[in-house]
């Protein structure tokens, strides 16, 4: 409860920070929103071109897309700023001043680095999933419900990587490019799974289940959900659990520079 | 003859210098052995699926498809570049003053500065990206006609960073060009062909790109290496198409100088 109304402070203090400069603000978002606008491209010229995802029609994937960046927007609004905060702190040897805070340092960061220009990502993502769902529609009441269960677990797992990603930054200073390595492997979750093979479509549902990024929960509104993808929110749950514990563990690693 | 030598010496030591520094974040620039391979087995994935039993989409087969990727993936760490970043930092922290009293042109430094960073990615990245594609993919990555190829490549990374040098350059108006660089971003992932090949768009839009720098520093190269050149409807020789980009590459660096005058006309310094 406490850190609830700690983070509905912090938030409000992000958006005022980031109203402070409204034209940066109102720009930022506008591109953020454009340049998610344009993460379909690539599968609506496929579908133009007279080809197809084999199994799946156009509106299916593109509900499949929405659902992804719907997730992974609202964890990187959350999260992202861990990893750039911690990156900071650790290239300038800084970070005990987040130690020295009266919480514990990941909660503190989490509530801290609210990243409000990454509405226009949450933007173009709620207006993909609500523009392809038009088309598709919703298959029953009771897949509501599961969107809802496999919708959580995605946002579980991208809590996860996003903690790992920022705990890596305590061994791998000032490497920019740690986002690129994790961002590779959750490509395989923008797509339907079931075009890949067999042991990649397994890697994606229980080993690092990016699946349930997007594919997952957009099956379930579609009734095209298998009741594997159920058992996939276990590893999802463990995921954010390993984060959290790597990044608390990693924390133990820093090496100050005094003063 | 000695002015041309003395550059070349210049160059080769700003390229030296920043090989060394560059070598201290190696492991940074390793990331594309893991980065690289993974974003093409996607690409290898889904377009074996979109493909399934053979047949052309947009002009393309499969084996053609899969090659474009290979190699737009392995073009992009030659030309990459960070000029934009760089000026404008010493734009907007005023530490442009010491280049702009150095007896050396800072657009000739910066540009010696990505031959020294591109020449070490092409060892710690090109080269061994394309071994691992080649040997895990089983794909044929050599290219067409070589000389061809080699002298498009270069084009398209010197076609990158003037573009890059003009964005660099608006911070003297802009200050912070961090929207502007993230606009070009935008566009060049659409329109340079990184995520699809370009014929893939309506007509019209690919009529456009003629008149656009974004093709020149991906599509045309990855096309060159394929030994055929198509867009908009028309088809180009391989010495035609690369003579486009070297024209579009002349009128870059002819805007990065113009652009580079009137911004002198700009700069005010103060202190040290």
């Amino acid at each position: 409860m406490r850190f609830i109304k700690l983070y509905g402070k912090c938030i409000k203090i992000a958006i005022a920070g980031a109203l402070a400069y409204r034209l940066n603000f109102l720009l930022t978002t506008l591109l953020a929103t454009i340049l998610n606008a344009l993460f379909p491209i690539v599968t609506i010229l496929i579908y133009n071109a007279g080809a197809s995802f084999p199994g799946w029609d156009f509106y299916e994937v593109l509900l499949i897309q929405g659902v992804f960046l719907l997730t992974s927007n609202l964890a990187y609004l959350m999260f992202d700023g861990v990893l750039w905060t911690t990156m900071q702190h650790v290239r300038e040897g800084t970070f005990e001043v987040v130690l020295l805070k009266p919480l514990s340092p990941l909660t503190y960061l989490v509530s801290t680095t609210f990243t409000p220009e990454i509405f226009g990502g949450v933007i173009a993502g709620s207006v993909l999933f609500g523009f392809s769902l038009f088309f598709t529609g919703v298959s029953s009441f009771a897949a509501i419900g599961q969107f809802l269960l496999l919708f959580a677990g995605g946002f579980c797992l991208m809590a996860g990587l996003c903690l790992l990603m920022s705990a890596t930054a305590f061994k791998w200073v000032d490497n920019g490019r740690i986002p690129e390595i994790y961002d590779s492997v959750m490509t395989f979750g923008k797509y339907p799974v079931t075009i890949f093979p067999q042991a990649v479509r397994g890697a994606a549902s229980f080993v690092i289940p990016v699946a349930m990024i997007g594919f997952f929960p957009a099956s379930a509104l579609l009734d095209r959900v298998e009741i594997a993808a159920f058992f996939a929110v276990i590893p999802c749950v463990l995921f954010m659990l390993f984060g959290i514990w790597v990044y608390n563990k990693m924390i133990k690693l820093y090496e100050g520079v005094g003063g | 003859m000695t002015k041309i030598k003395q550059k070349l010496d210049t160059c080769m030591t700003v390229a030296r210098v920043t090989v060394k520094e560059y070598l201290a974040y190696r492991s940074h620039m390793l990331v594309s052995l893991f980065v690289g391979p993974v974003y093409f087995a996607v690409q290898y994935f889904i377009w074996g699926a979109i493909y399934g039993d053979g047949g052309e989409i947009a002009g393309f087969e499969y084996t053609q498809m899969i090659r474009y990727f290979g190699i737009t993936a392995l073009i992009g760490y030659l030309t990459w570049g960070s000029a934009d970043w760089n000026l404008s930092m010493l734009i907007r922290t005023g530490k442009f003053l010491t280049f702009a009293l150095r007896p050396l042109h800072h657009r000739f430094f910066a540009l010696s500065q990505k031959i020294g960073h591109r020449s070490l990615a092409l060892f710690l990245e090109f080269i061994p990206c394309w071994l691992i594609l080649m040997a895990v993919f089983k794909i044929n990555l050599f290219p067409a006609h070589l000389g061809w190829f080699i002298l498009s490549v270069l084009l398209a990374s010197l076609i990158h960073f003037f573009i890059a040098y003009c964005i660099g350059l608006f911070s003297f108006w802009l200050v912070k060009t961090d929207g502007l660089r993230m606009a070009y971003w935008l566009f060049d992932s659409v329109f340079a062909g990184f995520l699809i090949p370009l014929v893939f768009f309506p007509k019209w839009m690919q009529f456009i790109q003629f008149f656009l720098p974004f093709q020149y520093t991906s599509y045309v190269p990855a096309m060159v290496f394929l030994g055929e050149y198509k867009l908009g409807g028309y088809e180009l020789s391989l010495p035609a198409i690369v003579g486009v980009q070297a024209l579009a590459t002349l009128t870059m660096f002819v805007v990065s100088e113009l652009m580079y005058r009137a911004a002198m006309k700009r700069f005010t310094a103060v202190g040290s």
